[in-house]
């Protein structure tokens, strides 16, 4: 009942969505299949990279979020998205609509699913606004080995797709995955890794993929009647010459239910 | 040409773990999981300390007896559900080692328990 609720949800917003209808995304933000129902959230995300290359340092990305889980199993999101290229100024480069979708009943099956969509909207002149949409799943595999040890795996494959007039014909796709530690609320270690694939459907004649990986600590504090902080801290090494040598990435989350 | 070798890897390794999820070969899922009950009342829960058998996957029915809504919350096992006034939910867990595991209610912290996997 709640799949096919999900599904007729999706594909009405899908269609809103192709029926208008990008920028530079908020590339390192993971995101997790299961919806906090009746939970106000406030979340910001950053970047910034670390490279001797000029044209590869001091890339900066920020986003300022706010969403709410409207029923138990869809959370949309609105996202203000800033950045500046190596070397120029800070832009509002775009306006993003998300939406999470949770299609499973956590920990009813071997793993959670969920189905992220997106449509950004340019700030940018002359710049394509892009839908970006895909699974997005969770496995929890707890007393590894018996080892008493629990963790937490979560990956997320989106595609994108330019829409509008200065839209071109690739189908870029990103790739990210994160595998933690559940020691402690507040201390969560794992290592997690971020792939973009910039055309998928057609011959690669735009710029390389760019793969970067490194250890995160994620963690939560809760606050009870007054909420709950979150935050995620990560720094991802590049593995290819395509991307820079190193990225810090920070998440932090102030979430309140109603 | 590795770009394309590496999207097919992890669609494959996606469609596995997407697989896995519609748990389509399910052997683990041939037996319904046991359920137990746990009802939300005033400022408590009852039980307030609920046995389960550890190593096994189990339900647990919360039900709210009062008029406003809840939320079953538990940090020790990743579990966080709203549940409206009058009405119920099911919350999926397991299998766990044997240990006692808090769980509260998010909108009324003085109700608290644990559920104990022996």
């Amino acid at each position: 009942m709640r799949l096919r609720g999900a599904s007729v949800f999706f594909s009405a917003s899908l269609v809103l969505i192709l029926g208008h209808a990008n920028k530079a995304r908020a590339d390192f933000e993971m995101h997790y299949p299961v919806i906090d129902y009746r939970e106000f959230e406030l979340e910001h995300n950053g970047s910034t990279s670390i490279d001797g290359r000029g044209a590869f340092n001091n890339n900066q990305s920020y986003t300022v979020e706010l969403g709410y889980g409207v029923t138990p199993w869809w959370e949309p999101e609105i996202e203000f998205d800033m950045g500046a290229e190596p070397g120029q100024n800070w832009t509002y480069s775009a306006t993003t609509f998300e939406n999470t979708f949770q299609l499973t009943e956590q920990g009813e099956y071997w793993a959670d699913l969920g189905f992220y969509a997106e449509y950004q909207r340019s700030a940018v002149r002359g710049q394509a606004d892009q839908i970006n949409f895909g699974p997005v799943a969770q496995k929890a595999w707890n007393d590894v080995l018996g080892s008493g040890l629990n963790t937490l795996h979560t990956v997320n494959l989106l595609f994108g797709k330019q829409v509008g007039e200065a839209r071109n014909d690739a189908t870029p796709v990103a790739l990210s995955w994160q595998s933690r530690l559940r020691l402690d609320n507040l201390f969560q270690p794992g290592i997690e890794y971020y792939g973009n694939f910039n055309n998928i459907a057609g011959p690669t004649t735009m710029t390389d993929p760019t793969h970067r990986a490194g250890p995160v600590l994620v963690g939560f504090y809760n606050m009870y009647q007054y909420g709950k902080v979150k935050y995620e801290l990560g720094y991802l090494v590049g593995l290819n010459n395509a991307t820079e040598r190193g990225t810090i990435r920070w998440r932090f989350e102030y979430e309140k239910s109603f | 040409m590795i770009q394309a070798k590496s999207i097919r890897l992890a669609s494959l390794l996606l469609a596995g773990v997407l697989a896995g999820a519609m748990d389509l070969p399910g052997p683990a899922r041939a037996q319904e999981p046991a359920n137990f009950n746990l009802a939300i009342q005033d400022h408590r829960f009852d039980p307030a300390d609920l046995a389960v058998p550890a190593g096994v996957r189990f339900t647990i029915t919360v039900k709210n007896l009062n008029p406003n809504a809840a939320e079953f919350e538990s940090s020790d096992l990743d579990r966080e559900k709203v549940v409206v006034g009058g009405g119920s939910i099911t919350v999926f867990l397991g299998p766990l080692t044997p240990g006692s595991y808090e769980f509260f209610n998010d909108f009324d912290p003085v109700a608290r328990g644990h559920i104990v996997a022996k």
